[in-house]
């Protein structure tokens, strides 16, 4: 770490909003050089002090020191120019332009005539920047055509063009696979020899532990504490983040009955999948486990009847059954929690509890007419079992944060009364906490006897609470371990085999 | 610090509520009093019940046509053919309605066959093909002006019973019989949307039919639903038109989908799909009645009659987004 | 897969129908062919003269090719171009506008083909004109009213679309009357857009506003004229007001009969419809025509209506 003025001062930072304190005296400390990892809980104010540093908001009190100098009164294109740049988690790009277009949008070299741009001149000014950044992109390929790591290349490119001294990355991860994730690390290491410095802010404790020179934690709105990556190991970070102790992050399993719910055999999807079969027992959490486009999402997806099977059997409870649709796989009860909850989860404009009762309207009704009042205690039930934080059961269902708008979902597919669920990352974006309450609530759910299958892209969660684990490489199953030989390393290894 | 932002949530919560539940047709509202007002000072024979009756009776066609594409709109569809569908179903109600042929029932039954034919095709074409609800109507929209002119061979068919001239034509109480229609549509449609599961899944299919479809709900037979219902409306709508001018033209209702689309939305329904109430379309269609009766009464010239009505259309919706960004 | 199958189905079908047609060309052997444009074959006025052009051409064995320019004159343009390149005898056309339906009369008169205009005219002076004087009508209908109410009185006047021939020459007419019968006020006026519906809700506002004040109607057509009728019926009205259209459709007639409707001009149809090809044939056999041909209005009321009624 550098010993120099640090590039960023932040002291004593506040910001009310009608009386309620999102940063109550805040204090954040970056250098040259350094990757500052920016962590707590949603709501615990990270992006209330990023949008005060891009100048989206203003401070109710304190101060901005960069490089030495106040920063005030300035808005979002002021802070570009300064040398802050925010890579956003939705990444900000026009997909129909090029990729030099879209790295100099806004600052395209003219020539000839006003508004006539230089084309040549704003390309060979990207093949150099990216060739400096070690990315092979062909600058007029088109937006659309790129990878998400790709993009983030670009948007990163395009900071650095902007002579970005600060980087602020929100999630960079949540999107990329592994191996990109490498390249994203590398790209970031390089940028730190070169003096920028990061404010990463993830939730990802294994990126954090790999990436991150500092921690600054914040909880509440307040300002917890700031300690070098290497000092803090999981548990303490997540005692920092919580501010209580969570000893059992993930539940203790009770474990697997001998009835079999759902049975697949030889499932195959041309191009996705092929020859996947299991067992699912209930009370049993059985684990997906596979890098990206291992065609995991695509089973559970062929399962429910959302995608149809080129060929294989599925059997409940020991029936053989065709399932066409989602209404099949529900009538078979069968649920799924979908990865992208706000496709296929949510329906902008309806409220909570239209949602809560979506999939199970036909048992709140009589003769097509809902009873109103039936239809009300079934969502006050999920509310309240599932601890959903929500104004009142007309809230729109867009307005939830993450983890209380996943429950809502889950609490959907709960109110179908399911015996078997398939969950495809059901923690995917949301906060520590919240995490802890879904995998309690999972156990709940086998405890009652139902059978869970869980797709997750997070081998702690894969291995701290499935009961058995089926790893998928390149869309074949390349092993189906048991709770006690499922380590993270091991599946990695059959995650990343190779087949002839 | 928990506990306060709780609360926060608790007070935004309920300010979306108001939203959502309040302000949807307001703006509407607000436009539709402002416009009567404005009338009634200009002349003082809009505001009388004579008046106001005849309005009601007027709207009443484009009401019936406007809550069954209420319907179409809220699942993110389109329907095009309603003018059309309004000249075959008249045209084949008039074939049965002569004096001393056929009891009543008899046109009534085939023309809303006849509706639920024609909707039911558009359904079918749309679910099956998954080619867009706007090119499947398209198409339906010029085979319905064609039927229409096969089975009436290009002429009017008059000479119509009067037991079927009472539909558009008679009173009940004092009250035109339209009207009377006009209400118990209202009242069935604004139930069938707002307190049965297929009305529910009617906003689901449009607001998100990815996530309808992976809550198991029936993508196909709702929307077959909705264009059947389209069709069933535009044949009363036909039935009341076909009566009120006592005969059945071939060529009646051409752009009557647009004015029936003009109410919806005027109305609220969102093009996208996912919103709307028939409230709304009602006011809507009131609304367009109004403008239209007032500038009758003024005596305004068609030329600029058109350029007015176009006005306040525009005006109601801006002024119903602007409330709503609020 | 699927676009290519269309699109050979397509093109089939396309070919299926294009070697019809010649085959019942051929077989037709050189009788005359004259290619006919309606303004729109879902005015019953216009069917009707369609009909009889129909029948005079089977009688007299020439071969017709009708089509419905479904009044866009822009699809009339193009459907006497199409005329022309299939080397037609003669062309018969129903204009749909003065103005823009003129680039089709030249077009033929350039290739050398007669074009007869039947019913309304066009600014660009065609091989012959067979029609009656849309002037003429209005002035008899609006004459009527005045003898019926005295000259004095209010009288409304339901327009056609605004801008089409039969309108301005219909409105033209009916204000030329008006100037001799100072007493004979106009109180409003408004389209109807040739629709019964529209006239109907056009004459219950009007109620509205002018109440006992109305002593007449004028409508430019029979269906605007039977509109305005339901609505004066309805309020209880019908005997104070006298209404007088023009057309005489069958409906019309009806009402006339009646009582309902006081009076209607009768256009002949019929007589539209044969003159128009025995021109052409004319033309064809190099005989002498006349170049306008004005086929009278009647008026017809109660008195006269049994001789029209079929």
């Amino acid at each position: 770490m550098t010993s120099s003025k640090p590039i960023l001062q932040i002291t004593h930072l506040s910001k009310s909003f009608g009386g309620i304190k999102a940063l109550d005296d805040v204090q954040l400390t970056l250098h040259r050089g350094e990757v500052l990892a920016l962590m707590g809980e949603n709501g615990a104010g990270k992006s209330t002090l990023m949008k005060i540093l891009m100048g989206l908001e203003k401070a109710d009190a304190g101060e901005i020191l960069f490089e030495g100098e106040p920063l005030k009164n300035r808005d979002v294109k002021d802070t570009l120019k300064k040398g802050i740049s925010m890579i956003h988690q939705e990444l900000l790009v026009v997909p129909e332009l090029s990729v030099a277009d879209n790295i100099f949008l806004g600052r395209e070299t003219t020539r000839w005539l006003p508004g006539w741009i230089n084309n040549e001149d704003i390309y060979q000014k990207t093949e150099t920047l990216l060739g400096t950044l070690g990315v092979a992109i062909d600058p007029r390929m088109k937006m659309k055509y790129l990878s998400v790591a790709e993009m983030q290349m670009v948007e990163i490119a395009k900071a650095i063009s902007n002579n970005a001294r600060i980087i602020i990355m929100d999630e960079p991860t949540s999107a990329l696979s592994d191996k990109e994730v490498a390249s994203l690390f590398r790209m970031i290491k390089d940028l730190k020899t070169q003096g920028v410095a990061i404010i990463y802010i993830s939730h990802k404790m294994e990126e954090i532990a790999q990436i991150a020179d500092t921690i600054t934690v914040l909880r509440d709105g307040q300002y917890i504490a700031t300690k070098p990556a290497a000092e803090l190991d999981r548990n303490a970070l997540i005692t920092l983040m919580v501010g209580r102790q969570i000893d059992l992050l993930f539940p203790v399993a009770i474990g697997k009955q001998e009835e079999v719910l759902l049975s697949v055999r030889h499932l195959t999807q041309p191009g996705k999948f092929s020859d996947v079969s299991f067992d699912l027992h209930a009370g049993e959490v059985l684990g997906l486990a596979g890098l990206m486009g291992a065609g995991r999402t695509e089973v559970a997806r062929a399962i429910f009847g959302l995608d149809p099977l080129a060929g294989g059997e599925v059997f409940v409870k020991g029936l053989p059954v065709t399932i066409r649709s989602p209404q099949d796989a529900i009538r078979y009860g069968i649920g799924y929690v979908s990865e992208d909850r706000k496709a296929l989860g949510c329906i902008p404009g309806m409220s909570v509890q239209h949602t809560l009762t979506l999939a199970s309207l036909k048992h709140y009704a009589q003769w097509g007419f809902i009873e109103a009042r039936s239809e009300e205690g079934a969502a006050e039930l999920m509310v309240s079992e599932l601890r959903i934080k929500t104004a009142s059961l007309q809230q729109g269902v867009m307005q939830l944060i993450g983890g209380n708008q996943q429950k809502v979902v889950i609490g959907k597919v709960l109110l179908a009364r399911p015996d078997i669920i398939i969950l495809d990352e059901p923690t995917r974006g949301i906060d520590i906490g919240a995490k802890h309450e879904i995998y309690k609530l999972i156990r709940q759910l086998t405890e009652r006897g139902i059978a869970v299958l869980m797709i997750s892209s997070e081998l702690p969660e894969i291995t701290g609470l499935c009961d058995r684990v089926l790893v998928l490489s390149q869309g074949r199953q390349t092993a189906l371990l048991d709770r006690s030989e499922a380590t993270q390393e091991k599946i990695m290894a059959h995650a990343v085999h190779q087949q002839r | 610090m928990k506990q306060t932002l709780t609360t926060l949530y608790r007070q935004t919560g309920s300010s979306y509520r108001k939203r959502v539940q309040g302000m949807g047709t307001f703006g509407i509202l607000l436009a539709f009093v402002v416009i009567c007002l404005a009338l009634a000072l200009s002349t003082p024979r809009f505001m009388t019940v004579s008046n106001l009756t005849i309005i009601v009776t007027q709207v009443s066609i484009n009401a019936l046509l406007a809550f069954g594409v209420t319907f179409v709109i809220i699942t993110g569809g389109i329907d095009l053919s309603l003018g059309s569908m309004v000249a075959v179903t008249g045209v084949v109600a008039a074939l049965f309605a002569h004096p001393d042929t056929y009891p009543l029932i008899v046109p009534l039954m085939m023309a809303l066959g006849a509706g639920f034919l024609m909707g039911g095709f558009n359904g079918l074409v749309i679910t099956r093909s998954k080619v867009p609800p706007f090119i499947v109507t398209l198409g339906t929209m010029t085979i319905g002006r064609g039927l229409a002119l096969i089975l009436s061979k290009g002429r009017p068919v008059s000479n119509l019973s009067d037991t079927f001239n009472f539909i558009g034509g008679g009173q009940v109480f004092g009250v035109p019989f339209p009207i009377i229609i006009l209400i118990v549509v209202f009242v069935l449609c604004s139930l069938l949307l707002r307190k049965t599961i297929w009305g529910r899944y009617m906003y689901a299919v449009g607001g998100n039919e990815q996530a309808a479809r992976a809550s198991g709900i029936p993508i196909a037979k709702i929307k077959m639903l909705v264009y059947i219902l389209s069709g069933l409306l535009a044949a009363l709508a036909g039935i009341v038109l076909t009566s009120r001018i006592t005969t059945g033209q071939p060529n009646a209702g051409q752009g009557f989908e647009l004015d029936a689309i003009a109410a919806a939305i005027i109305g609220g329904t969102s093009t996208s799909g996912g919103s709307g109430t028939m409230t709304g379309t009602l006011i809507g269609a009131l609304l367009i009645g109004v403008i239209s009766n007032g500038l009758d009464l003024l005596n305004v010239t068609s030329y600029y009659q058109q350029v007015v009505m176009g006005v306040i259309i525009i005006g109601a919706v801006v002024l119903d987004g602007l409330n709503r960004k609020k | 897969m699927n676009r290519l199958t269309a699109l050979t189905l397509t093109f089939l079908t396309t070919l299926t129908l294009v070697s019809c047609n010649q085959n019942t060309d051929s077989a037709e052997g050189d009788k005359p062919v004259i290619g006919v444009t309606m303004l729109s074959m879902q005015n019953e006025f216009i069917v009707n003269v369609s009909d009889e052009i129909d029948k005079k051409a089977q009688e007299a064995g020439v071969e017709l090719i009708t089509v419905d320019a479904e009044r866009s004159a822009l699809k009339q343009i193009e459907q006497v171009e199409s005329f022309i390149a299939q080397g037609v005898d003669a062309i018969i056309m129903n204009p749909c506008e003065v103005e823009a339906s003129s680039p089709a009369v030249a077009k033929a008169q350039a290739a050398g083909i007669p074009i007869i205009n039947v019913n309304s005219e066009t600014a660009t002076k065609p091989s012959a004109f067979v029609g009656s004087d849309d002037v003429e009508s209005a002035r008899i209908a609006m004459k009527y009213i005045a003898e019926r109410l005295g000259g004095k009185g209010n009288v409304i006047m339901i327009h056609g679309y605004m801008g089409q021939a039969a309108q301005i020459k219909r409105e033209q007419g009916a204000r030329e009357v008006l100037k001799n019968y100072p007493d004979l006020k106009l109180i409003a006026s408004q389209t109807g857009e040739w629709d019964r519906a529209k006239a109907m809700s056009l004459m219950e506002n009007w109620i509205q506003s002018y109440g006992g004040q109305i002593n007449a109607v004028f409508a430019h057509n029979d269906e605007m004229g039977m509109g305005a009728v339901n609505a004066l019926t309805a309020a209880g009205m019908k005997d104070k007001v006298v209404v007088v259209s023009v057309d005489a459709i069958p409906d019309a007639l009806q009402a006339v009969q009646k009582g309902t409707l006081d009076a209607t001009v009768y256009q002949n149809a019929q007589q539209q419809g044969s003159q128009a090809i025995e021109t052409a044939l004319k033309i064809l056999n190099k005989q002498p025509y006349e170049v306008q041909v004005l086929i009278p209005f009647q008026l017809v009321t109660k008195k006269n209506v049994a001789q029209f009624v079929k």
